[in-house]
C-alpha cells in the first residue's frame, strides 16, 4: 500500500506540474462536466421532507414528535455542519498541495483534492464524483468515487472533526525542517548577537564566534593549506566539543517540539532525513527527496517507538551539521590581518612543527 | 431557520467563497496551534534540561585550619647561660687552686664564691628574661592568630551569602527571561489563532447569508 500511495501521489504530482493534460490530443476540444453540484444534490429533498414533519408536528399527527423534533432540528443545523465539513475538507485536502508533501500519505487524499478543485483529468467526465450526504444519525458524509479508487473515500463529518479536535489531522502536513534549522542556527548562542537581523535571520557576514574557534597554548590552531606554487595559508579550525555541547540542548529541544506531533516526525522523516540528502538536493529533486524503502508507516509506526525517536534525532542532527552549520565552519580565513596573509608553505610548516616540538619538550 | 432548509440549492459565489475562506481560516488557525504545541514543547524540554546555575563560590574552603601560632613554642636559649656557668665554675676551680697554691686566705675564698654566686644569680635572671620575652611574643602571636581567623571566618561568611545572591538573581533573572520569551511567543501565537478564528466566523457568516439570500429568492419565486 505503501507503495502505491508513494507512486500514485508523485504521478499526480508531476501531471499537475507538467500541465500534462493541457497538451493530451483532443482534452482541449473534449466537453469536461466539473459541476458536482454537491450541496444541491445533498439538499435536493431535504425541503419536502422539512415541510412534511412541520405539517406532522403542527397537525399533532406523531404524538408527542420526539423523533419528528430531533429530525426537524437535525435538519435546521444541517446547513451550518454542511458548510463546517466542507471547510474541514478543504483545509485537510489543501495540505497535498504543499511543497514538501509527504506521498506516503493515503493517495485518495491527493485524488479528492483534485476532484474538489476541478483539476483536468477528475472530472465527472472523467469518472469521478463527489457526493455529500445527510444521515439519519445528524452526521454527514462525503464520498469520493472514480476509477483510481478501489474502494470509495468516504469522509464522516463527526469522526473528521474529532480528529482535528484532538490537534491531530487527516492529511499529514509535513513540518518544514529548513525554517526549524534556521531558527536553530540563530537560538543556539553560537554565533555574535550582532549578526543577527532584525528578521531573526543570521546576516550574509555572520561568523562564529571567537570562544569556538581551536586554540593552541592561547593561539588559535589554524590548518595550513596548500594554495599551490609554495604558498599556503591558515584556516580557522573549530573546536567541535565546544560546538557539539552548546548546540545539542538547542538540537534536543527542536526535536522535542517536531515530535510533539510525531504524524509530523513522521512526515519530515519521510521526506528529508532518513535518505540523508542534502537540501539542495532536496531542492532540486522535481519528486523531493521522498524515504521510499525507508519509509516510517502513519500505519504501522505510530506512536514512535524509542528507538525511531532516538534515530530521528541523530538524523535531524547530522541534517543541521551537513546543511546548515557547514558553510560557517568550513574555509574560515582569520580575521586578524597577519594570520589571514598568504605566506610561504614551507617555512610556515617548519615553524608550526617546532612550535609544536618546543611546547612538548 | 426553517427558510435555510433546502436552500443550499444554487446558493451561487458566495457559498463557494465562504467554503474556501473558512477552510484557509481554518487552516491557518490549526497552523498556529501547531506552531504554539512545538513552541511549548520545545520550551519544555529547554527548561527541563538546561545546565544548572553554578555557584562560584561553592569550592571555596576555610583557610583557618592552614593557620598557627609561630610564636607559641618559642624555646629558651639556654646553651649560652650553661657554657658561661660552666666558664664560671671552671674559673672558681682555677682561682680556688691558685689561691692553694700561694696560701691565700679564706676570705679570699668566700669573696670569690659570693663573686661565683653573682654570676649564676646573673645566667639565672637573662633566662627568666627571655621566657617573659617568649611569653610575651606567644600572646601576641595568640592575637594575631584569632584576628587572621576572624578575617577568614567572615570571608567565608561573605563568600557564601555572595553566592546564594549570585543563585538567587541567575535563577531570577533566567526564569524572567525565559516567561516572558514564552509569553510573548505564546501572545503573538494565540493572537495568530484568533485572527484565523474570526476570519474562519466571518467566512462562515457570509456563507450562511449566503444561503439564506439564495433560500429567500428560492422561496419568493414560488
Amino acid at each position: 500500500m505503501e507503495n502505491r500511495n508513494i507512486t500514485t501521489n508523485l504521478l499526480i504530482k508531476q501531471l499537475l506540474q507538467s500541465d500534462n493534460m493541457a497538451y493530451v490530443p483532443g482534452y482541449i476540444a473534449s466537453p469536461v462536466d466539473t459541476e458536482f453540484r454537491v450541496l444541491d444534490k445533498a439538499y435536493q429533498d431535504t425541503g419536502k421532507q422539512y415541510a412534511k414533519i412541520k405539517t406532522a408536528i403542527d397537525q399533532g399527527k406523531c404524538g408527542n414528535c420526539i423523533e419528528e423534533n430531533n429530525m426537524l432540528m437535525q435538519l435546521e443545523a444541517a446547513p451550518k455542519l454542511s458548510l463546517e465539513f466542507l471547510e474541514n475538507v478543504m483545509s485537510e485536502l489543501s495540505v497535498v498541495e504543499t511543497s514538501n508533501y509527504d506521498p506516503n500519505n493515503y493517495f485518495g487524499f491527493m485524488v479528492a483534492n483534485c476532484i474538489i478543485s476541478e483539476k483536468p483529468g477528475f472530472s465527472k467526465t472523467d469518472g469521478y464524483d463527489v457526493m455529500l450526504q445527510l444521515l439519519q444519525n445528524g452526521t454527514q458524509e462525503l464520498t469520493f468515487t472514480g476509477p483510481i479508487f478501489d474502494k470509495p473515500l468516504v469522509i464522516n463529518s463527526a469522526a473528521l472533526k474529532s480528529l482535528l479536535e484532538s490537534d491531530t489531522s487527516m492529511v499529514v502536513e509535513t513540518p518544514d525542517i529548513n525554517i526549524s534549522m534556521t531558527e536553530l542556527l540563530v537560538e543556539s548562542q553560537l554565533f555574535d548577537p550582532k549578526s543577527i537581523g532584525e528578521d531573526k535571520k543570521l546576516g550574509a557576514d555572520a561568523k562564529i564566534l571567537e570562544t569556538f574557534i581551536l586554540k593552541f597554548n592561547g593561539e588559535p590552531d589554524y590548518e595550513i593549506i596548500d594554495l599551490g606554487n609554495g604558498k599556503g595559508r591558515n584556516i580557522i579550525r573549530y573546536d567541535m566539543d565546544k560546538i557539539e555541547k552548546k548546540v545539542t540542548p538547542f538540537i534536543n529541544a527542536q526535536v522535542a517540539g517536531i515530535l510533539s506531533a510525531e504524524q509530523e516526525a513522521i512526515a519530515a522523516w519521510n521526506v528529508y532525513l532518513s535518505k540523508g540528502t542534502s537540501q539542495e538536493e532536496d531542492d532540486q529533486m522535481v519528486q523531493n527527496a521522498n524515504a521510499a524503502g525507508d519509509s516510517w508507516s502513519y500505519e504501522l509506526d505510530l506512536p514512535l517507538l524509542q528507538d525511531k525517536k532516538v534515530l530521528f534525532l541523530e538524523k535531524y542532527k547530522e541534517y543541521f551539521y551537513k546543511n546548515y552549520l557547514v558553510q560557517f565552519l568550513t574555509n574560515k580565513i582569520p580575521s586578524v590581518q597577519k594570520d589571514a596573509s598568504v605566506f610561504d608553505l614551507e617555512q610556515a610548516r617548519q615553524a608550526k612543527a617546532e612550535k609544536l616540538m618546543s611546547s612538548t619538550k | 431557520m426553517s427558510v435555510l432548509i433546502g436552500s443550499a440549492i444554487s446558493a451561487g459565489a458566495s457559498i463557494i467563497g465562504g467554503i474556501i475562506g473558512g477552510s484557509k481560516a481554518r487552516r491557518a488557525k490549526r497552523k498556529a496551534a501547531r506552531k504554539l504545541k512545538r513552541m511549548n514543547a520545545k520550551m519544555k524540554e529547554l527548561e527541563a534540561n538546561r545546565q544548572e546555575i553554578i555557584n562560584p563560590y561553592e569550592d571555596m574552603t576555610s583557610l583557618s585550619g592552614m593557620m598557627s601560632n609561630p610564636m607559641a613554642n618559642l624555646s629558651v636559649a639556654t646553651q649560652a647561660t650553661d657554657m658561661q656557668i660552666e666558664q664560671t665554675d671552671i674559673a672558681l676551680a682555677n682561682t680556688l687552686d691558685a689561691l692553694r697554691e700561694s696560701g691565700g686566705g679564706a676570705g679570699g675564698a668566700t669573696a670569690l664564691a659570693q663573686a661565683a654566686l653573682q654570676s649564676k644569680k646573673n645566667v639565672a635572671a637573662d633566662i627568666e628574661a627571655q621566657e617573659k620575652s617568649n611569653e610575651d611574643k606567644r600572646a601576641a602571636g595568640e592575637e594575631k592568630l584569632q584576628q587572621a581567623q576572624i578575617t577568614e571566618a567572615q570571608r567565608m561568611q561573605d563568600a557564601e551569602a555572595m553566592g546564594k545572591k549570585f543563585v538567587y538573581s541567575e535563577t531570577e533573572s533566567r526564569e524572567m527571561q525565559q516567561l516572558n520569551r514564552l509569553q510573548n511567543q505564546i501572545n503573538t501565537q494565540q493572537g495568530i489563532k484568533a485572527q484565523a478564528s474570526a476570519d474562519q466566523t466571518s467566512a462562515l457568516t457570509g456563507a450562511i447569508s449566503g444561503v439564506a439570500g439564495a433560500a429567500s429568492s428560492y422561496y419568493n419565486n414560488k
